[in-house]
């Protein structure tokens, strides 16, 4: 890691950018959600009309349909979204950056525009009931033929795959190659004949994961992803942009609560018990200390540095920052907890928004990676220690 | 600087560093203790920001005190070196002090901002990291700064730096008075360089702790192949690298935002420090286990050196309490 003098700063163009966003969202008033509309749905139209204006994909180059800035810049974006309180930019940045680093120039060109655009919407194909932080132990097999690979297997956790047309898929292509390097990479229509898309309901409610059965499905050698096994460089890849709370867009939704948590201090301060202060405190020092690290990586990555296994790091810091924060929270608005009964939506009954974002916070630290599998790749892949044996 | 001219700079302070650090409690003694201040005086640091503009910004000034902070150092670098000659760049006093002597700071009897404490009247102030040092300066509050005359030897739990009373015979020598804004740069900056000789103490303790690990044997293996052993340094590699992060861009702040912004940022930096630095030095020990326990290990003394670095300036619960609340918008 630098031990010299780095730029924290924004981009001298960023204000700019960031006054054309704020001209652009007074003439765009957010859509409406309608009755019954799921919430990705509803997203995927927000999508859309994001990337009419251009604020989709900023940091990805301009030949494959993005505007050749920095992650900082899409950053500025996301911050502007959560300060007015609007749905945040779509979180594709990771899948772009898998293809943007393995995918072919015809691939690049086929499938990136169309993904910024929204046009066609993609989920990641990942873990399976038997590999979850096991990962390269996966069972999913593509059995090479001539022109195509047929596969066969299960994926679990596949986040809203019943909206999506494209799944970035792993599966094994060769049995016989240790398992790091037996893994390939594929875009799988969802459409095709074998797949079925189950969805499986999550504890805050919400249909987010699906479970993917797939029944000797063919896919085209032209829509494997990199060489044959190129599958775990990929996914690695990947993750690694999944972890830092840049890429994801998370950064403006803490900060908004923080601050509320902050106000709230100045109004009751007179109500708040000491401890409790010192934790809302403390909440405030995790998130500026989780948005100083951001601005770190980013300046470092603007240097040259690709996303590593230093991204485990991020990941603890941002799992560290959320979960203390929503356990904060509902301790600062107990009432928050008790809304379920009066909900009038069924479907999340128990669930007001603020106990749903409690909820999902403790998927934090198992999502990506779970913090125990973060810890062995800090372990090994950044301190150098032995294996056992 | 240049980023050439700051990294012979930075290496030209590793070699003082790696030539003069303590390899063992024992090796604290008074002639020892003068030889290393005069070599770092021999460096010239003290200069680093008394041109107009500073020729080092802030964050370079920060990298050196986490170099520092890296190695048992009895030298007094963030006092005499970093803190009070920032106070008279503030003051636009050309020379360190009118009889040109050598100054550092003095704190409050708990070693926290002074005046910050409600009884910290000046006869009970403490002159801090005094080694090479013949007066302290003093900032009130409202800005005012004074020069102390030294006292007593005051010791302290921490070994290497050097505390004093202050003389209460002589009366305080008004120096000048800092304006709003100027007193908090100065406390930000103070918060700033304390943060990151503590980032560097830690930071470096854990590394030799992973080195250990590679090396120590048990069970017919090294301890650091043991999951159990590589999930305590890893989580000790998150909070050094949080305390960087926060203290590097507190650092920053100061040589880019408004003062304000900065003292907001580095109250951040040093309240993730206070709980980190100590946490990650908890956990280096720990791997080092027995032998980290020894007078002879230099375990302690970056135990002693954070212990009470953590205290220093501005405690956990001071800067919990007012970082919960919005700044107020002047």
């Amino acid at each position: 890691m630098t031990d010299t003098p780095l730029d924290f700063g924004d981009p001298a163009d960023l204000d700019r950018l960031r006054r054309r966003f704020r001209a652009w969202l007074a003439d765009h008033p957010l859509p409406e959600r309608l009755p019954d509309e799921p919430v990705p749905v509803f997203l995927h139209r927000w999508h859309r009309l994001l990337h009419s204006g251009g604020w989709v994909g900023l940091d990805v180059p301009v030949q494959y349909g993005g505007q050749g800035l920095s992650a900082l810049h899409q950053v500025a974006i996301s911050d502007e979204l959560g300060a007015c309180r609007a749905p945040g930019v779509p979180r594709i940045g990771y899948l772009a950056h898998a293809l943007l680093e393995f995918g072919s120039e015809e691939q690049r060109r086929r499938w990136l525009p169309r993904m910024l655009a929204g046009d066609d919407v993609w989920c990641q194909g990942f873990s399976e009931p038997g590999a979850g932080s096991d990962l390269a132990g996966m069972s999913t097999v593509a059995t090479p033929h001539e022109d195509h690979y047929t596969v066969r297997g299960q994926k679990l956790w596949t986040s809203y795959a019943q909206y999506s047309g494209l799944c970035l898929l792993l599966a094994r292509t060769d049995r016989s190659a240790p398992a790091h390097r037996s893994i390939s990479a594929f875009a799988l229509p969802l459409d095709r004949p074998g797949v079925t898309v189950r969805p499986l309901r999550a504890a805050n409610g919400d249909d987010e994961f699906c479970e993917l059965f797939l029944d000797d499905v063919r896919i085209a050698r032209s829509e494997r992803i990199g060489a044959e096994g190129d599958g775990w460089p990929l996914a690695m890849t990947t993750v690694s942009y999944e972890r830092n709370a840049l890429d994801t867009g998370h950064l403006s939704k803490y900060g908004l609560l923080v601050e509320r948590l902050r106000r709230t201090a100045r109004e009751r301060r007179a109500d708040l018990p000491d401890g409790l202060l010192s934790e809302i405190g403390r909440c405030f020092v995790d998130y500026e200390v989780l948005a100083a690290h951001a601005r770190r990586r980013t300046a470092e990555r603007l240097g040259g540095q690709l996303a590593g296994p230093e991204s485990s790091i991020d990941k603890l810091l941002m799992t560290r920052t959320e979960q203390r924060l929503y356990e904060t929270a509902l301790k600062v608005f107990p009432e928050e907890q008790l809304r379920g009964e009066e909900a009038e939506d069924e479907e999340r009954a128990g669930a007001g928004e603020l106990f749903g974002d409690y909820l999902y916070s403790r998927a934090a630290s198992v999502y990506g990676g779970t913090s125990q599998i973060q810890r062995n790749i800090i372990a090994k892949r950044v301190l150098g220690l032995p294996s056992g044996n | 600087m240049e980023a050439e001219e700051f990294l012979l700079v930075r290496d030209m302070f590793r070699a003082f560093a790696v030539r003069f650090r303590i390899g063992s409690a024992d090796e604290v003694k008074p002639t020892a203790r003068t030889t290393a201040q005069e070599a770092l005086g021999e460096l010239g640091l003290a200069g680093l920001r008394r041109s107009s503009p500073p020729a080092a910004t802030v964050q370079e000034c920060a990298l050196l005190a986490e170099e520092h902070g890296r190695q048992p150092l009895t030298t007094s670098l963030v006092g005499t070196v970093l803190l009070a000659p920032e106070l008279l760049r503030l003051l636009e006093r050309a020379e360190p002090s009118a009889h040109g002597g050598t100054p550092t700071i003095a704190l409050a009897h708990d070693l926290r901002f002074p005046g910050s404490a409600p009884d910290s009247s000046p006869s009970r102030l403490l002159a801090w990291d005094c080694e090479g040092a013949d007066s302290a300066l003093c900032v009130t509050p409202d800005g005012t700064v004074t020069a102390l005359e030294l006292g007593a030897t005051a010791p302290g739990i921490d070994l290497l730096r050097d505390i004093r009373s202050t003389s209460s015979e002589s009366p305080a020598r008004v120096l000048g008075r800092l304006d709003a804004q100027e007193y908090r740069h100065w406390q930000a900056y103070a918060l700033v360089m304390m943060s990151s000789e503590l980032v560097g103490a830690a930071g470096s303790f854990v590394r030799l702790s992973v080195e250990y690990a590679r090396e120590r044997r048990q069970y017919g293996r090294a301890i650091g192949s043991f999951q159990a052993v590589q999930h305590l340094l890893a989580d000790a590699t998150v909070l050094v690298e949080a305390c960087t992060s926060a203290t590097r861009y507190a650092a920053w702040c100061l040589d880019n935002e408004s003062p304000a912004r900065a003292l907001t940022a580095a109250r951040v930096a040093k309240a993730e420090v206070n709980a980190s630095a100590l946490d990650a030095v908890y956990t280096g020990m720990q791997v080092f286990g027995g032998i980290a326990q020894t007078w002879e290990h230099i375990a302690h003394l970056y135990l002693r050196k954070v212990r009470l670095g953590a205290m220093t300036l501005a405690t956990t619960a001071d800067l919990l309490t007012t970082l919960a609340q919005p700044e107020l918008t002047r």
